[in-house]
């Protein structure tokens, strides 16, 4: 009930809930778009991924600007700051990753396995937009939470099978090794970041109660 | 939730005339608890041999992997699922056939494994979803 009154109080405070809401509904799509590009190889769908990233960035400057002309209690700031970086870390390294994938040509026998934590990525984001809902709406966020957990254990195990079958690729060039490792190192990463924002919203819920 | 969403994909099959100990080798180097055993016939032919075989049929009994090939303890025929078929009927064929893993296909393939760990984790996923109807 608490939860409630915090968020729904002010006009301030709405704006800022809308446009985190807004935020996180940009990553899905951006993940989305991503996964889609992997699929497909389309270069052009994967340069809408850092379009999308740009968007992204105004609307975290137009919350921070919001919290900080004075949406929400003093103490509540800081970490709603927090969370709206931290979200804003992941599409940053969604960029870096779709410019790697530009920058190389993906090995197919790689593919598969890139496309799968593509789509769970695009998942796990979904989650975190049911986390941030239902922490709205005062619910408890332990199952949704483990659900972001059981995700990101998915993407480490298909993680250690990319390593394993990245090192069966012959590599003639160093730049074409270094990116192409850099790429699987930042694809598999991105639910670190994800559950990282999803333990953030927990400090949060409890910080409230 | 459909299987082809949650399903392991890090399987790896053998020939039916490999020592026990190649299977273990392999199992220990993709890090997996199962692995497909291909028998020859018109059409290939699947058995599945999991630790536990291994562990009962073959170590607890004192003989030695070397000399044993894994047909001998395979288990045949797998139980094969469609990649689209939903977590909750797969619960239930795993309950009913009394087993821990079923091997997922794309019409006549075999692409991936659902074990019970996977059935669980994908029924919590799709509570915390709003997709889980008891």
């Amino acid at each position: 009930m608490f939860l409630e009154k915090v968020f729904s109080r002010g006009k301030k405070e709405k704006e800022v809930i809308g446009d985190i809401t807004k935020q996180i509904k940009l990553l899905c799509t951006a993940c989305g778009f991503f996964k889609t590009a992997l699929e497909t190889d389309n270069l052009s769908l994967m340069r809408q991924v850092m379009d999308i990233e740009r968007a992204g960035d105004s609307i975290r400057r137009d919350i921070i600007s919001r919290i900080y002309e004075g949406a929400f209690l003093p103490y509540l700031r800081p970490d709603l700051c927090k969370f709206v970086e931290i979200v804003d870390n992941i599409f940053d390294l969604l960029e870096d990753t779709g410019y790697r994938y530009l920058d190389l040509k993906l090995p197919e026998q790689l593919r598969g396995e890139c496309i799968q934590v593509a789509f769970l990525n695009r998942r796990i984001c979904e989650m975190l937009l049911i986390t941030f809902e239902s922490m709205l709406k005062g619910e408890d966020l332990r199952e949704k939470i483990l659900a972001i957990r059981i995700y990101e254990k998915k993407i480490d195990d298909i993680k250690l099978d990319l390593i394993r079958d990245a090192r069966k690729i012959e590599i003639t060039n160093f730049w074409e090794g270094e990116i192409l490792s850099q790429f699987l190192s930042c694809l598999t990463s991105i639910s670190d970041v994800i559950e990282d924002a999803s333990d953030h919203l927990q400090v949060i819920h409890v910080s409230m109660k | 939730m459909k299987v082809k969403e949650f399903m392991t994909t890090n399987i790896e099959s053998i020939d039916h005339k490999r020592s026990v100990y190649y299977g273990i080798e392999r199992m220990v180097n993709r890090r997996i608890r199962s692995l497909l055993i291909r028998f020859p016939g018109k059409e290939i032919e699947y058995g599945v041999i999991t630790a536990r075989d291994v562990v009962f049929k073959v170590l607890a009994k004192g003989i030695d992997p070397k000399n044993i090939i894994v047909s001998k303890i395979a288990s045949k025929p797998i139980v094969a699922i469609d990649q689209n078929m939903d977590f909750k009927e797969v619960a239930k064929i795993m309950e009913e056939s009394n087993i821990a893993r079923a091997f997922v296909c794309d019409q006549d393939r075999i692409i991936g494994l659902v074990a019970l760990m996977d059935v669980m984790s994908a029924t919590i996923i799709a509570k915390a979803r709003g997709e889980y109807v008891s």
